[in-house]
């Protein structure tokens, strides 16, 4: 029993199944919109987005949480007929990638407007619709953990334990930081994924077993970003792995017994806005990266807590505790 | 184009228009400014309809006192919406132009400043002025939609405390884009409108193309920057008429004596005038101050301090249509299909 908001309403914890809890339908830094040279005919980038989420489905996934921010491309009304048309649910965020894809009209509001703002589009709705957000997105800016980045995350606990809905991370840069941001908001630590723990960008597979001893959950989430897929045309990005090294790095904490503390995804953009991915789909997860798993003897019942369980705990709402936003401003006044 | 356009042709959203044809000129204003993200906050309301009925008044009040055309200098980040441009320049018959370019760099998305590249940087200088410079001549963009009617000058800005370098990148765009198109550049000057002068000249732009504004600021005043940016051949705008020193800029009365000066110095044909109006605000306050302002309050005001009817003329008419005018003609509009309003995505 449980409840879970998607961009068609809520469902039942029990109707998630197979879920992919980092994926993108597209994102884009804000501005990219305006650049025709990533500008595509909507009824191509319909199809591939649909092309892409079908085969997820065909290999049994269900569910996909859509990491997208608030103003990086995130796009209820698409999302609506995307989820429509391929059967596959869509959980929208509210929160911000990282302070650095923050708009110019919230750069400067406080902790208490920016968890007013999350609050409203987990209770109310997200940009005039009715259409309510299922988790909260927060991170880390290029250069690591800015003042702005530490005001989101304070904003995203607060609001988190209000409305009862979990956060996911852009980033484990910093990661000790951002867990104690959270816990000073008095958020328990099993309501965040610490997101790209297996990216490129400030690996350390060290903080992996930090932040699982900690109660966070890993977020190997950046699977199918790999090196080996760069070509001349499209580099891998910045953020790839070679593939084998990844697969040690997660392998790494699930025989040291951690594998409840993991969760897995692609962060695979359907149609990217704005820059060049190499091929990737969330599709991959099922097809490639699962299998990689139980060729090195990860068992049925691991991938089903990796695919089903752990997302479906995270995932569903707990008793939501409206107060906490007033009392959390009523504290702050105090000051 | 048309054989109607004689030398001098000015782009406005419905497309180029000869000089001549703009009379009385408002430039250096925003029509729709919206603070970029402002369209996500709960607390904001977005009512097309509320605006165009706002800005509907406030261009037939323009119209009436004498005003003909009107000039957008928000660039392409700050709620431009050419569309309703168009349509209220229709419905009007103002004539309305639009800008392109971006900054200050606080107005901007990180797309421009931030690239998903190791490390991060910037969008690379040819591709910022190849962005303007489309907006000249396929049209303005429509995001991921379509292309609609061109913008007809770029503008940029710097920080009050002082250009960072991010918009010296801007500045250096945008003066690419105004060699590459003919069209002109309107910078909003931070501390140093002399150094910022100079980004744009080094990037090889004649500086009689260069529109600085904000120079009727007390600090400008006090510097002289306004007589010290004309005898450089630069157009100074004195651009907050109605504005007032508990601002930070001067009286109405010290703006006409700038004006008056600068004609004293045979610079006069180096001046343009405007309030810094806001049509319609949305995420920000702005201040009271309309598009009647310079018409009602500011010109009456010239006269009586001395000015003659050539001088008014001179500097509501004459200046803005030459400095508004594309050089040549490789900048002007060529929609990709000829005699239609829009260019669908590819
Ligand atoms: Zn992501």
């Amino acid at each position: 029993m449980g409840k879970i908001n998607t961009v068609l309403g809520p469902i039942a914890t029990e109707q998630l199944g197979v879920t992919a809890l980092h994926e993108h339908i597209g994102f884009g830094l804000p501005g990219c919109d305006l650049d025709t040279k990533w500008w595509e005919a909507r009824p191509k980038m319909l199809e591939v987005t649909i092309n892409k989420l079908r085969r997820f489905r065909e290999l049994g996934g269900r569910t996909i949480v859509d990491c997208t921010g608030i103003g990086t491309g995130r796009d209820i009304s698409y999302w609506q007929v995307v989820s429509r048309v391929t059967g596959v649910n869509i959980v929208p965020m509210t929160g911000f990638v990282s302070g650095d894809t923050v708009l110019p009209y919230f750069r400067d509001k406080s902790i208490e407007y920016l968890a007013d703002l999350f609050y409203h589009e987990i209770t109310v709705g997200i940009e005039g619709t009715n259409v309510k957000a299922g988790a909260i997105k927060a991170g880390v800016s290029r250069g690591g953990l800015s003042e702005l980045d530490e005001r989101v995350y304070r904003a995203a606990a607060r609001a988190a334990r209000a409305a009862g809905v979990p956060i996911l991370t852009h980033l484990s840069i910093d990661a000790d930081r951002q867990m104690d941001l959270i816990e000073m908001e008095g958020l328990s630590l099993d309501r965040i994924v610490i997101g790209h723990s297996d990216g490129k960008e400030g690996l350390d597979p060290e903080r992996d077993f930090r932040i699982a001893e900690r109660g966070a959950y890993v977020g190997y989430d950046t699977i199918g970003f790999d090196t080996e897929k760069g070509t001349p045309e499209v580099p891998a990005p910045f953020w790839a792995r070679p593939k084998g090294e990844r697969l040690d790095q997660v392998m790494n904490l699930f025989n040291a017994g951690y594998a409840n503390r993991a969760i897995i995804s692609c962060d695979a953009n359907c149609f990217a806005l704005g820059w060049a991915s190499t091929e990737h789909s969330v599709a991959e997860l099922l097809e490639n990266f699962i299998p990689d798993l139980k060729d090195r003897g990860v068992s049925d019942e691991t991938v089903k807590m990796l695919l089903v369980d752990t997302p479906a705990s995270f995932l569903t709402m707990q008793d939501p505790q409206p107060n906490l936003v007033e009392a959390a401003k009523k504290a702050t006044a105090q000051v | 184009m048309a054989d109607h356009l004689k030398d001098n042709v000015v782009q406005t959203v419905l497309g180029p228009i000869s000089a001549d044809e703009l009379g009385v000129v408002l430039p250096q204003v925003q029509i729709l400014s919206i603070i970029p993200g402002a369209e996500f906050a709960p607390e904001i309301e977005m009512d097309q309809q509320k605006q165009y009925d706002a800005l509907k008044v406030a261009l037939i009040e323009y119209k009436r006192l004498g005003g003909q055309t009107i000039v957008d200098n928000g660039g392409m980040f700050k709620g431009r919406n050419v569309q309703l441009y168009r349509t209220l320049s229709k419905e009007t018959g103002v004539h309305i132009i639009a800008s392109t370019g971006l900054g200050p760099g606080t107005m901007v998305g990180s797309y421009f400043t931030t690239q998903q590249t190791e490390p991060p940087g910037p969008m690379p200088l040819d591709r910022l002025a190849e962005m303007f410079a489309n907006e000249i001549t396929k049209g303005t963009v429509i995001p991921r939609r379509e292309r609609t009617g061109p913008a007809g000058l770029i503008c940029t800005a710097a920080n009050k405390d002082g250009i960072t370098e991010f918009e010296k990148h801007l500045y250096r765009g945008s003066a690419q884009a105004a060699l590459q198109t003919g069209a002109a550049v309107s910078i909003q000057a931070g501390k140093d409108p002399v150094y910022e002068l100079d980004i744009l000249e080094k990037e090889g732009l004649d500086v009689s193309r260069v529109i600085v504004g904000g120079l009727d600021s007390l600090d400008a005043d006090e510097r002289g920057d306004a007589l010290t940016i004309a005898r450089r051949g630069a157009i100074v705008a004195l651009d907050h008429a109605g504005w007032t020193p508990n601002r930070g800029y001067v009286s109405n009365d010290r703006r006409a004596q700038l004006v008056l000066e600068l004609f004293k110095e045979g610079l006069g044909d180096r001046v343009i005038i405007s309030s810094n109006a806001v049509g319609y605000a949305v995420g920000h306050e702005a201040s009271q101050i309309g598009f009647d302002h310079v018409l009602t309050s500011f010109v009456p005001m010239f006269r009586e301090a001395g000015a003659t009817e050539e001088q008014v003329k001179q500097l509501l008419e004459v200046n803005p249509q030459r400095i508004l005018s594309l050089e040549g003609e490789k900048g002007l509009f060529k929609p990709e299909v000829e005699g239609v309003d829009i260019t669908w995505v590819k």
